[in-house]
């Protein structure tokens, strides 16, 4: 075996651990019904979400979001990785729409609710009157206070 | 049909006619129309480039009549940014880089001329790409009318105001960093037209193109890499001034395509260099020479056809289809074509006559070019596979910025020491540099568990990550160190030594350009992992904001050494009193509109000659014209007064009343006298709203300047940072605020070595510049010969 030759072939080897290591150690985005953000469980079917809120008398925080945003990173790291919300977010039903989407349902939402940046959070009623608007990004404790006045004016039975 | 489609119906006929007599007189080898093909190349080059010039021109003169320009800019932006509007979307940069490549075409066919059969094929090739490119633009022109964005319009329609640019491209950097790209894409054209004309040339039994065209090859691939380096650099300064993430590199999937082609190209250029037309290289050289513009369009199709947003969003014709096209033509003659020959070839020697020493520098320089492969892998690897992956089963997948740092940082640290063992080898011999590379790579390995602070940890470790990510995740920032000291150390020592050897100028300023690149990469390396990891930030908020009660004392910023004073509040419309003209219409333009108006709401403006009061409605003349404006109300609803100058909005009817052509249906709030028109009439394109402010660390200013956010209300709400940046020598001072509702919330980062990087990509540059033009051998200022020896060896690696 030439030098060059066993070179070349050790470029193959390592060239296809790469491939078959960093396939297996990316985490999972997505899958059929849901896609996931930080340590939180967001569906991605907004027809199948509005019947839930409607069943369960639930407001819906739709999480307008993309692949390539930083800010959804760092409320993967922040927000969502923050019991307390986890725990908030319970009380909402949880749709995440991906803005790259070429789905109809993706482009009806950017255009029902005006969004064409991520991130974005809607908080909206089961008949998709807006409750809460939070452009771009917030702090933890900004998020929650968000939440916490969509419930208040879900209660009291108003809109923003 | 418009004089931009004639141009381009006129270049692709142009270009298309000249593909088809090369090809014909290459396969025929025979001569005939050939003396044709330079005029046809010089005049698809002339219409391009006019095509280019009329489509700028539609831009400045923001001609709406056409749906490209009304899609991508709008009358209040500055002479600059309407220029910029030209490529900000794919037809635009489509045009763009077929204008450049057929310059390219036409510069290169004058210089060598198409008088022998390698020099038809490679002529061929650059203007099928000329061709295939203004084929494209014809199936999806950026002259389109605009009747094809309003599909229901009546004839003659034409919107008074665009849509707008992009509010991110709206920065001087983004003004020339396509172009700069593209430049250097289109460059890429020739390098590949020579080194796919090689294979098809050798499959036909010719001999090959490249030893003849060596020499040519080495300073368009120069040249293009120039040109891509300081694309990215631009690129990477556009992301920290203007996305506000305070870094300048985020691995999103733009970012990662062009540092694709990057990566190939410099490891080409390693091949390149030490390619022989007989010996090593000479299936690989022209191969990877070939395949750099492959991987520039398939990253270029993955990132502008919208496959990211879609495996699906291919199938919608266009240009994204197209662009599969050309992918797959690349691909065949550039990646294909060259490995079925590799696979052919029986003679398998690799020209190295039987040295089988593994301690040689030309194995040293195909571990580099290795290297680069390697690179350059896991960049494509992390742009195609959750594609792939979607494709095959469903599943998303992410790739974060830790997939491509982390697999890259141990790559990179391989090339460093690689890098400085060359050097070192090279001038202190064997012994001397084995043990350099022991003590260095022992080093490395040292520095990886070196923490001053626990912020030098390359990246946050999860539980149950894969080992590379627990391994190299968990190493320190102070193991790059080792491996940057080496290859600046060997470099300069050696490069020394052959700047004071080398016998005329142009050799010095070669190898002075040399050591440059070197050392800039080097410095680059060492400063980026810095930038992250010790990058430190802190906020702060600030009440009462915009109505006076703000506290204007130094409040300290929580956590941080910093403290900020807030020193005052603006915001500010664009634009700013706009001339009447330039969003309402006279009723001059009513008239000359017509009945291709009906039913649009509009703004006009005129004297008022007329008021007749109904009993439900007031109507008011204007400059005693056809054109009316009518309010709801009888008289108390209009303060209008005879001779008085107003502007309304309201939705405009044709032929409404028999006595008047347009009345415009207003309401007491969109009537107004132009001298002070009232809120909603006047369109709102930016609202800059932002706080000026001083930052403190410890007693010293450090930075003070307005920070805050522009709005673009019409483009959904987009906002853009307003960022305050103090350089320092070692860090910058990075501030951002976001302003609303009384409320500053004032974000401080501290971004180290920002000044290196700069220091190092200017080395990179200029180190670039001076090989490309002073090579003894095939700079671009030196090489006045067209011909060279077919034979000839590398001084760089001939052992």
């Amino acid at each position: 075996m030439k030098p060059r030759k066993a070179m070349t072939l050790a470029f193959f080897v390592v060239l296809l651990s790469i491939g078959y290591f960093s396939m297996h150690a990316a985490p999972t985005l997505s899958d059929e019904n849901y896609s996931y953000h930080g340590d939180t469980r967001w569906q991605t079917n907004v027809t199948a979400a509005e019947e839930t809120a409607a069943a369960e008398g639930k407001p819906i925080v739709v999480y307008f979001w993309t692949t390539w945003c930083t800010y959804c990173e760092d409320y993967n790291r922040e927000a969502y990785a923050d019991p307390a919300v986890q725990s908030k977010l319970d009380d909402f039903v949880k749709v995440a729409v991906n803005l790259d989407d070429d789905g109809g349902e993706s482009a009806r939402m950017q255009q029902e609710y005006n969004v064409n940046y991520p991130p974005q959070h809607v908080i909206i009623t089961p008949d998709g009157e807006v409750l809460v608007r939070v452009n771009g990004y917030a702090g933890t404790d900004d998020f929650l206070s968000y939440l916490d006045a969509a419930e208040q004016r879900y209660a009291s039975g108003g809109s923003a | 049909m418009n004089v931009g489609t004639v141009l381009l119906g006129l270049a692709f006929g142009a270009a298309l006619s000249g593909v088809g007599i090369l090809g014909r007189a290459y396969v025929a080898d025979d001569d005939a129309y050939v003396a044709h093909v330079p005029k046809l190349t010089a005049a698809a080059a002339v219409l391009l480039v006019s095509a280019l010039l009329h489509l700028t021109y539609q831009f400045v003169t923001t001609d709406y009549s056409n749906a490209y320009v009304w899609e991508n800019t709008a009358s209040y932006l500055p002479l600059l940014y309407r220029v910029t509007g030209v490529y900000a979307a794919n037809e635009g940069s489509v045009l763009l880089w077929a204008a450049i490549v057929s310059i390219v075409a036409m510069i290169a066919g004058t210089v060598r001329g198409i008088s022998d059969q390698h020099a038809k094929l490679v002529h061929g090739l650059t203007l099928g790409l000329v061709a295939y490119f203004t084929g494209m633009l014809l199936a999806q022109s950026p002259f389109a009318s605009i009747r094809t964005a309003f599909p229901g319009a009546p004839p003659g329609f034409v919107p008074t105001s665009g849509q707008g640019l992009n509010a991110l491209l709206v920065d001087p950097y983004m003004a020339i960093h396509p172009p700069v790209m593209f430049i250097s894409y289109a460059l890429l054209a020739m390098p590949f037209a020579i080194g796919s004309a090689h294979f098809v040339s050798l499959f036909r039994g010719n001999g090959g193109v490249f030893p003849t065209w060596h020499g040519s090859v080495t300073r368009w691939l120069r040249l293009s890499w120039l040109f891509l380096t300081a694309a990215v650099a631009l690129g990477g300064l556009w992301s920290y001034t203007v996305l506000g993430w305070g870094g300048i590199w985020a691995w999103d999937p733009v970012e990662t395509a062009i540092l694709i082609p990057w990566l190939f190209l410099t490891a080409t250029l390693h091949a390149v260099t030490a390619y022989e037309p007989t010996g090593r290289y000479r299936v690989l050289a022209p191969a990877m020479t070939a395949t750099v513009f492959a991987l520039v369009v398939y990253t270029t199709s993955v990132v502008r056809s919208g496959v990211f947003r879609s495996v699906h969003s291919f199938a919608d014709g266009g240009i994204g289809a197209a662009f599969l096209v050309l992918m797959g033509l690349t691909a065949a003659l550039g990646v294909v074509l060259p490995v079925t020959y590799w696979l052919l070839e029986t003679d398998d020697g690799d020209g190295d006559g039987g040295d089988d020493r593994w301690l040689r520098r030309a194995n040293l320089v195909h571990l580099a070019v290795l290297g680069f492969g390697l690179l350059t892998f896991v960049s494509l690897w992390g742009l195609s596979f959750p594609l792939l992956r979607n494709a095959i089963t469903g599943l998303e997948v992410s790739v974060e910025a830790r997939y491509y740092n982390l697999w890259s940082y141990p790559l990179v640290l391989g090339l460093l020491l690689l890098l400085g063992f060359y050097m070192d080898y090279d001038a202190d011999g064997r012994t001397r540099a084995l043990a350099g590379l022991g003590v260095f790579t022992a080093a490395t390995i040292v520095g990886a568990f070196v923490f001053p602070s626990e912020t030098w940890q390359l990246a946050s470790t999860r539980p149950n990550d894969a080992l590379v990510y627990e391994l190299v995740g968990s190493a320190s920032a102070a193991s790059v160190l080792p491996p940057v000291a080496y290859a600046i150390l060997g470099t300069v020592k050696r490069t020394g030594g052959r700047i004071r050897a080398a016998a005329s100028r142009d050799a010095k300023l070669k190898q002075t350009g040399i050591t440059l690149i070197h050392v800039g990469a080097a410095l680059l390396v060492l400063s980026l992992p810095f930038m992250y990891v010790l990058a430190g930030q802190a906020s702060v908020m600030a009440t009462g904001v915009g109505d006076g009660s703000m506290d204007t004392t130094r409040q300290a910023v929580p956590g941080s050494d910093y403290s900020v004073r807030v020193l005052g509040h603006s915001r500010t419309e664009f634009p700013q009193d706009p001339a009447v003209g330039t969003y309402a219409l006279s009723t001059d333009q009513v008239v000359r509109r017509g009945s291709s108006l009906n039913g649009s709401v509009q703004t006009v403006h005129g004297t008022v000659t007329d008021i007749r009061e109904g009993p439900r409605a007031t109507v008011v003349q204007l400059d005693g014209s056809s054109v009316w404006v009518g309010l709801a109300g009888n008289g108390t609803a209009t303060t209008a007064t005879t001779g008085e100058r107003i502007v309304a909005r309201g939705r405009l009817m044709w032929n409404f009343v028999p006595s008047a052509d347009a009345v415009v249906l207003a309401r007491a709030e969109t009537v107004g006298p132009t001298a002070d028109p009232p809120e909603n009439v006047v369109p709102t394109r930016v609202v800059a709203e932002g706080v000026s402010l001083a930052v403190y660390e410890g007693n010293q200013l450090r930075a003070s300047g307005i920070a805050g956010q522009r709005r673009y209300p019409e483009q959904g709400g987009m906002q853009v940072r307003d960022v305050v940046i103090d350089r320092g020598l070692v860090t910058d001072t990075y501030v951002i605020a976001g302003v609303s509702d009384g409320t500053a919330s004032i974000t401080v980062k501290q971004v180290p070595f920002v000044t290196l990087m700069r220091v190092a990509i200017v080395a990179l540059l200029l180190g670039m510049s001076l090989v490309a033009l002073f090579d003894p051998r095939h700079g671009a200022v030196t090489d006045t010969a067209i011909r060279e020896p077919a034979h000839e060896t590398n001084p760089e690696v001939a052992d």
